[in-house]
């Protein structure tokens, strides 16, 4: 037996490590010789089916009945003002606001039974990135940082990037389950933005006194520059540094990586698909990383959950204008970015190892507010997943008739993060070994 | 006589456009050039100048201004304040006054009528946090219409140019909005949501007679009068993505306007009476364009 020590995890289905053992054993004759056969099924094991993962963070918490689980049929004080139309996917209908991810729903699968323990946005985050209440602590690590860690770096590429404006928060503070959590920092995200223009920017090299790509001209004055940023660090900060240090030299020095983050690469006519706003150029970054086996890409939809406020930048917390953004702004860009990312996925033939989630951290009451809007729910949302391997074109799990709490087994964040980490290979043994994610197991219905 | 004015004035102003450079295809003209996100196009001051809101950063909705006179000169904001979103502005008739829906702090959204040549602003109060939409002046540009949800469903109420005097125009269920006068002000036309979805309805302001124009099970909105008053244009996903159509004011002969594959939102008239401006995303970009439109007897019925 395999020891797990306490951990109760579980796999999903398919050869896990153990299962290649017990063959390798029963059949020790076939082409190669055990050990072959052992550091093949290793190997494998490693990487696991997903190469790359990409979460849409639609940070915020977006009406599910405004969206993707209509309720038409509920009283006036519930549903929504929007229409609703017809999917690929029987019997599944979104709002009107969603026609062109409605035409392409046989491309992914949808959950509308996703529940959390925590109202909060920041704890909400936590809980929805980690699996786990911050204040239960210590923190434990992001689902990315669990696969970064497991996987390593992809070539001089960091395993696990932000692709935002910055860490996601609310005005009072960010969310602490953002990074490494018990893992340790370096596993922390690597932060990289493109604004609407698909104009990159990695805030984490402005250590470097503004040096750029094209004026790094040998090692030596690069070293020199990274020293000196170095020394402008207290201890707290060294641990990231290094790491810092070391995915900054390799963006700069090899041209390789640089070229993942070049949007100008791309046709005018591919990065019109995406959209010309922040979150449609964050797609097709993304895209580029998971092009360059990147392990884990979470573009986030803002940082701000706050919708309607100064220096903030529109996350779906529509506490007011509800109705109004999601019509006049919100959903029209989500359903533009998704739809051409799932594309160019699937088009570029991406989609079958590589991981594609949209989630934020919980819904939105389906009671409409007396100022005509809705608040947060945490007992019942969505979650959409295509590729690396979830068999498409189904809706998993339902909700109520007013979509306030599923009716089928509740899917909880710890579901999401361990079927994340089982896809990429971050099995039950090394879960345990890692001591992440406990007590999880797999929505086995989406493979 | 009238016609003849308004011909001569729509000639004018595509002879103007097309001595700019700008592009005129299809009885379309182009208005705006930097791609980003934008919305509520309108045109003041008898057609010279074009409103509208648009993303200036990826966290500030900014309310600017177009002199029709110099399209290719670009945008300049209408307020100085750089720190607060400003969307739907609507002018009075003599262009005077300005009424904007601004958003000052978290979750804080207030309506705004501002004296623009005395500089000074008055602002709407109500009871709860909810958010103020919409404002329309009326014809004789002494009152302000708008949309407000104070205890539930979002209503239209009317205030004058203070702020002051509320009164309240509807008390129905669902969501109202978007509400354009008549060129006598004695009828609102506006969209409802309680039939499932976004309607379309006027209304008689003194005996309260509502109708309703469009039965659809998707969504019809932001409905506006023409300036002769016969005509609405709206907006409609009917045919699968937001286009613009235009119907005759008792809902009948409706005439699509746009067959753009991507998305075309916040239509307005021309002071001429024969074109619309709007906001349209082509290859993912979104500008103003302004379209012609076909006057009534040039269409055939619905």
């Amino acid at each position: 037996m395999l020891g797990f020590g306490n951990f109760n995890a579980q796999d999903c289905s398919g050869p896990t490590r153990r299962s290649f053992i017990k063959t390798a054993a029963a059949v020790p004759f076939t082409i190669g010789s055990t050990s072959q056969v052992l550091e093949a099924a290793q190997a494998a094991q490693k990487s696991g089916r997903v190469k790359s993962v990409i979460l849409l963070w639609l940070w915020g918490g977006p009406s599910h009945v405004d969206t993707f689980d209509p309720k038409p049929d509920a009283p006036m004080e519930y549903r929504g003002p929007f229409g609703t139309i017809p999917t690929r996917t029987p019997g599944m209908h979104f709002t009107e606001l969603l026609p062109k991810m409605a035409a392409r729903s046989n491309k992914y699968t949808v959950i509308r039974s996703n529940v959390t323990t925590n109202g909060g946005h920041p704890g909400a985050g936590t809980v929805g990135l980690t699996g786990f209440e911050e204040n239960a602590g210590p923190i434990q690590p992001n689902f990315g940082s669990i696969v970064a860690k497991h996987r390593g770096s992809a070539e001089a590429l960091p395993p696990f990037f932000y692709v935002g404006r910055g860490i996601p928060r609310d005005l009072p503070r960010r969310i602490e389950g953002y990074g490494g959590g018990t893992l340790g920092k370096a596993y922390d995200p690597f932060l990289v933005s493109a604004n609407e223009r698909g104009q990159v920017s990695i805030p984490q090299l402005d250590l470097l006194d503004g040096m750029s790509p094209k004026r790094i001209q040998n090692r030596k004055k690069m070293l020199e520059q990274l020293d000196l940023a170095e020394r402008r660090l207290d201890a707290a900060g060294i641990e990231q540094w290094h790491r810092t240090h070391q995915s900054a030299y390799g963006l700069l020095a090899d041209p390789a990586a640089r070229k993942a983050f070049d949007l100008t690469q791309e046709s005018d006519k591919t990065r019109g698909k995406y959209g010309q706003t922040t979150f449609g150029q964050g797609c097709l970054l993304a895209r580029r990383l998971a092009e360059a086996r990147v392990p884990y890409i979470q573009v986030n939809w803002s940082e701000y959950v706050e919708t309607f406020s100064p220096n903030c930048d529109f996350g779906w917390d529509t506490h007011i204008f509800n109705f109004e953004l999601l019509q006049d702004r919100h959903c029209p860009i989500l359903d533009r970015a998704y739809s051409a990312l799932i594309d160019d996925l699937d088009e570029r033939g991406l989609l079958d190892d590589t991981l594609l989630l949209a989630m934020g951290e919980f819904g939105r009451t389906p009671k409409i507010s007396n100022r005509a809007a809705r608040e947060h729910h945490q007992h019942c949302y969505f979650s959409i997943w295509a590729g690396g391997g979830i068999e498409p074109g189904r809706c998993i799990g339902e909700s109520d008739a007013k979509g306030e709490r599923p009716i089928t087994r509740p899917i909880t964040p710890l579901h999401v993060g361990t079927t994340i980490a089982e896809l990429c290979g971050v099995g039950a043994k090394e879960r345990a070994e890692m001591k992440v994610l406990d007590g999880g197991s797999v929505i086995h219905e989406l493979i | 006589m009238e016609e003849a004015s308004f011909m001569s004035s729509y000639n004018l102003l595509k002879l103007l456009l097309f001595s700019l450079g700008v592009s005129l295809q299809g009885g379309e003209t182009r208005l705006s050039f930097d791609g980003n996100n934008k919305r509520d196009p309108l045109f003041i001051q008898n057609g010279e100048v074009l409103v509208y809101s648009y993303d200036e950063r990826e966290d500030l909705i900014r309310a600017v201004r177009v002199d029709m006179a110099d399209v290719k000169a670009g945008p300049t904001p209408i307020f100085d304040d750089g720190r607060s979103h400003q969307t739907e502005i609507a002018y009075s008739p003599d262009g005077r006054w300005a009424s904007y829906s601004e958003c000052t702090g978290n979750l804080t959204g207030k309506l705004v009528i501002r004296d623009m040549d005395a500089k000074k602003q008055f602002e709407i109060k109500h009871g709860g946090r909810g958010a103020y939409r919409t404002p329309a002046f009326s014809p004789d540009g002494k009152r302000v219409i708008y949309a407000f949800a104070e205890t539930g469903p979002m209503q239209l109420w009317s205030v004058n140019l203070e702020g002051k005097d509320k009164k309240q125009l509807t008390e129905t269920e669902g969501l109202t909005h978007w509400p354009s006068f008549t060129p006598d002000g004695k009828r609102i036309a506006y969209a409802n949501s309680r039939e499932n979805n976004y309607e379309i309805y006027i209304r008689d302001l003194d005996s309260g007679e509502e109708k309703r124009l469009t039965k659809n099970r998707l969504m019809d909105i932001r409905p506006r009068l023409s300036p002769d008053g016969q005509r609405i244009c709206f907006v409609s996903t009917r045919d699968g993505n937001y286009e613009i159509y235009v119907m005759d004011v008792d809902g009948g002969r409706v005439q699509r306007i746009t067959r753009n594959e991507e998305r075309d939102d916040f239509p307005s008239w021309h002071p001429n009476g024969r074109q619309l401006v709007y906001a349209s995303e082509r290859d993912g970009s979104v500008d103003i364009y302004l379209v012609d439109v076909e006057l009534p007897q040039e269409v055939s019925s619905k």
